[in-house]
């Protein structure tokens, strides 16, 4: 009896392993813990969301043929050398057939080789620098439109297009904001706005009282804090306590996560932040459903930066396997021509970068971020902050 | 200079030192009665913190009460890993230098245990509320209502503990333990509860400070690691396991941090701080309240 059910057992088996190798493996390693562990959950929310939708919709669509998306992950712990060594294994030894990519800059970066080395194509969303554009285009591509140099041009066009004469500039000393910073300034002098104040912190900065002293005495009509989203709380707090009356006061990263708003409530109306993507935006027709999704899923609004560039990539990759299916080659053509549908609009790739998304800024009005410049995509106009 | 001799930074000073203080408090009291050296002391803010959240988000209680609850939870887990990992180390009789090393590495996996489960049940996802958050002026200083009672209820249990180790006959007892362990024993001093005590009361202490900070910033499983340093460099300036050292320390801490980055630069933040913690540590090892015989 034993006997016979072992074997009915193993035939049952044998006839489920097709059914089982129709999923499809795609990997990707993320700052589960560590530095970064905090910025995670806006991104590996977006890929869950994602793989939930796609199964439900019977499967993700390779070149015709529908499979189950499977994920293989694991926890970098923010160390970018992790990473190098998981996306091997990844593509080497779990053999998964596509990659979703890492949390962040660095860990994009210290990827990239990899990619190039097997000839895999992935699609970044995570990474603003300048120097994206120094990384040989063909394996990688970067849906962000927010790059440092673009921003700050657009910056100083909104800020002399509100007419402000004067500027300040309270910058962390992290990369991102020194990149934004090493470009904003040169346009401002351009520009002919005048930087009255411009102070550095570091990222362990747990006070801003000194700082914002100086910024009060000097009275900046624009403000640019180029923050991080842990200094940019501590900004908003104690410029409120402060009094700081810029009208205009753009504050780089951390406005467009659901906590921000939980932590500085109706004062940080009227602050302007980075971000090229709203859900009010009428002819984007996903991005609607997208946030409703999300809100339904997670009991929280996604984050209009890092939730949305990473669902963005997700788009594509499933648009462009749709098309071409795994095989790396045909893959990597499909994502260097075609023209994506995405809740961010359109978007297609020139060498590594996105040229068609606007580099774009957000403003929180009430209780709900808009897309206030450029004028072209705004979803409302700005509004001069007027307190806190 | 005019910003030098405004109220805003004394304001800004004094809060920060009074944090600095209370957090610093629990790990004196800890190491001063049983010489464990508590790397996991962030991770109780941290605990305190999310104690305070969790019972303001859905219970819509005061942080101030909330931060009873975070003490006793504190509390708890301090007594629960005193007879799960430390009690056995302590009967030891092992020489102090080893019990350092030792209850290092122990709290050192206290401490990545602590922040991956409260990741696994949390998320490493910011949070925050916003409670007493309406700012007051006296002349040219302001102050939210939430820092205002950070720095009260910071300076009363500070105040309280200063008073509790003078003038109560526990609290003499933790202070015999602290200053001769050996003879605190001769005398009478039940060093086994006395020990309890103490790392009850240090536990609970750094969880107040949690709570007291959750008011004022966002918080994560991973926001313990600063409190930590800070801590350590605060109970060092002070004297190891000399209190009232450690309280003066943190607010001097306090002091030095917020004027010294007005007169220089934030950049400089970090030289200072570290800076003053060399030279004192060159000159005066013992701490700057610190006698020799405190010193093991």
């Amino acid at each position: 009896m034993i006997r016979k059910l072992s074997i009915a057992l193993a035939a049952a088996a044998l006839f489920a392993a097709p059914a089982a190798a129709q999923n499809i493996k795609i990997g990707f390693s993320l700052a589960k813990t560590g530095l970064f562990a905090q910025a995670v959950p806006s991104q590996l929310n977006a890929y869950e969301l994602w793989r939930e939708q796609v199964n439900a919709r019977g499967g993700l669509d390779v070149a015709g043929k529908k499979r189950m998306v499977e994920f293989v992950q694991y926890d970098d712990q923010s160390n970018p050398g992790n990473a190098v060594k998981i996306y091997e294994k990844l593509i080497t030894d779990d053999k998964v057939e596509l990659l979703l990519a890492p949390w962040g800059t660095p860990h994009h970066f210290a990827v990239a080789p990899v990619l190039e080395k097997y000839k895999f194509p992935m699609v970044g969303n995570t990474a603003a620098s300048v120097q994206l554009r120094e990384i040989k285009p063909g394996n990688i591509w970067f849906v962000t439109s927010a790059i440092p140099d673009k921003m700050a041009a657009e910056l100083v066009a909104m800020a002399k297009a509100n007419g402000y004469k004067t500027a300040g500039i309270v910058a962390n000393v992290l990369p991102l904001a020194k990149e934004i910073k090493a470009s904003l300034v040169p346009a401002l002098q351009k520009a002919g706005i005048a930087v009255k104040v411009s102070e550095e912190y570091p990222p362990d900065i747990k006070d801003m009282t000194a700082i914002l002293t100086k910024v009060k005495a000097a009275a900046p009509e624009a403000l640019f804090v180029l923050s991080y989203p842990g200094d940019s709380v501590l900004y908003a707090k104690q410029a409120k306590e402060i009094g700081i009356a810029a009208p205009f006061q753009f504050v780089a990263v951390g406005p467009t996560m659901d906590f921000f708003g939980k932590v500085v409530g109706p004062s940080a109306n009227g602050l302007v932040t980075m971000g090229h993507w709203s859900p009010a935006k009428a002819d984007w027709k996903r991005a609607k459903p997208f946030y409703d999704a999300y809100v339904k899923k997670f009991n929280e609004k996604p984050d209009y930066l890092d939730t949305v560039v990473s669902y963005m990539s997700l788009e594509i990759l499933e648009q462009a396997v749709a098309k071409a299916g795994t095989d790396k080659q045909k893959l990597r053509q499909a994502i260097a021509s075609m023209t994506f549908d995405t809740i961010n609009g359109p978007v297609k790739f020139q060498g590594v970068q996105n040229a068609i998304t606007p580099t774009a800024f957000l403003q929180i009005q009430g209780s709900e971020l808009q897309l206030v410049w450029p004028k072209a995509i705004a979803t409302s106009p700005f509004k001069a902050k007027t307190g806190w | 200079m005019d910003a030098l001799l405004s109220g805003q930074l004394l304001v800004a000073a004094l809060v920060t030192g009074a944090l600095y203080a209370l957090t610093a408090l629990g790990l004196n009291l800890v190491y001063g009665t049983m010489r464990l050296l508590n790397v996991a002391h962030g991770d109780l803010v941290m605990i305190g913190a999310y104690v305070a959240f969790w019972a303001f988000t859905l219970l819509a209680l005061s942080p101030l009460l909330g931060l009873a609850a975070a003490a006793a939870l504190a509390a708890l887990f301090g007594l629960a890993l005193y007879h799960g990992l430390f009690r056995r180390l302590l009967a030891g009789g092992k020489a102090a230098q080893r019990l350092e090393a030792n209850s290092l590495l122990l709290f050192f996996g206290v401490s990545v245990i602590v922040q991956n489960l409260m990741a696994l049940q949390f998320t490493a996802t910011p949070r925050g509320y916003q409670y007493l958050d309406t700012v007051y002026r006296w002349g040219n200083a302001a102050i939210t209502g939430n820092r205002v009672a950070a720095f009260a209820v910071a300076v009363i249990l500070c105040g309280g503990v200063l008073a509790f180790l003078r003038f109560h006959v526990t609290g003499l007892a933790i202070k015999a333990l602290i200053q001769r362990r050996d003879a605190a024993a001769v005398v009478g001093v039940n060093v086994e509860r006395v020990q309890q005590l103490a790392l009850c009361l240090g536990f609970a202490s750094a969880a107040v400070a949690g709570a007291l900070v959750s008011m004022t910033e966002q918080i994560s499983p991973f926001m313990g690691f600063p409190f930590t340093i800070a801590a350590f460099v605060v109970i060092i300036l002070g004297g190891l396991g000399n209190v009232t050292g450690g309280i003066a320390a943190g607010l001097l801490l306090g002091v030095l941090e917020t004027y010294g980055v007005a007169l220089t630069s934030s950049a400089y933040r970090s030289i200072l701080v570290y800076g003053v913690f060399v030279l004192i540590l060159l000159l005066r090892p013992q701490g700057l309240l610190g006698g020799r015989r405190i010193v093991r």
